[in-house]
């Protein structure tokens, strides 16, 4: 039971949230990308986070944590959204079929946009309650003046 | 006990409180970090009404000494003691399509509430040691 347990679960906050990001900029970088090493157009990808219980390093058997089910966060997969892509009519693109479509990743920018918005305030929450973390940690320190 | 004279009931209840709000404060950060995960509900501490009452009936449940090495507790301590709080999981609000139940405003301001409370204990135990000190020194 002490305060390092609540800046870990909060810094798995913050990992879990600056993932969700990276992946996020991926998308809209490669919103008109046609081409991957897999093959195809770009596919949209999305963190899947699970609970985890919180352990930290040093435990002692009477410790209350694990009963009282404290969970941290954890990207458990990526995950590929599997909607069809977009289909544009280009016979001029070196990927388009016989037809002359081309299929772009399936990507929404505006939406991308907003789940940014959503990845970076509960980032700025993981880091405020890190802070209050910390400040009562230092606050405890008072009694030893 | 003869030390119960001077670390008393206000300083047993001061700790208690910093205890429990220190595990509010890993619950609160828990559900900050869940705050996208689906089906995570939303868990908090409930502890002020029990320390009323343990601070109420004093006396009554001291605990029986079944060793006469067992050292005699002081009824409203030992009550004091056994205060756990009781853990609420319960969604903020409504529960979203994800069955997230946590919401960011709600437990941001549980989380400040949180920390004032805690500095504010901190304060109290402060006090009560510089005056300890000066009944110690006898000078002022």
């Amino acid at each position: 039971m002490d305060f390092f347990t609540s800046m870990d679960i909060s810094s798995s906050g913050m990992a879990a949230e600056r993932t969700r990001m990276n992946l996020i900029s991926s998308n809209i970088a490669n919103a008109n990308s046609t081409r991957t090493s897999a093959g195809g157009p770009y596919k949209r990808k999305d963190p899947v986070f699970s609970a985890v219980p919180a352990t930290s390093g040093l435990k002692s058997p009477f410790e209350r944590d694990g009963a009282m089910g404290v969970k941290k966060v954890e990207v458990a997969q990526i995950r590929e959204d599997q909607t069809p892509p977009r289909i544009q009519y280009d016979p001029t693109h070196p990927d388009a079929d016989e037809k002359g479509y081309v299929s772009l990743p399936n990507v929404n920018v505006i939406e991308e946009m907003v789940d940014m918005v959503s990845a970076s305030r509960a980032y700025e929450a993981n880091v405020t309650a890190a802070q209050a973390a910390k400040s009562m940690a230092m606050k405890t320190l008072d009694l030893l003046r | 006990m003869a030390l119960d004279g001077i670390f008393n009931t206000t300083i047993r209840l001061l700790e208690k409180n910093l205890d429990l709000r220190a595990m509010n404060q890993n619950l609160i950060s828990a559900n900050l970090a869940n705050a996208e995960t689906p089906g995570y509900i939303p868990k908090r501490l409930s502890f002020e009404g029990e320390l009323k009452d343990a601070l109420k009936n004093r006396g009554g449940d001291t605990p029986p000494l079944t060793d006469p090495r067992h050292i005699p507790l002081n009824g409203r301590s030992a009550g004091l003691d056994r205060v756990q709080g009781t853990m609420i999981e319960a969604p903020d609000g409504s529960v979203g399509d994800d069955g997230n139940g946590v919401e960011l405003e709600n437990e941001m301001g549980r989380l400040a509430e949180n920390q004032i409370l805690y500095n504010a204990t901190i304060q109290l135990a402060v006090k009560k040691f510089e005056g300890l000190k000066t009944a110690i020194k006898g000078s002022i």
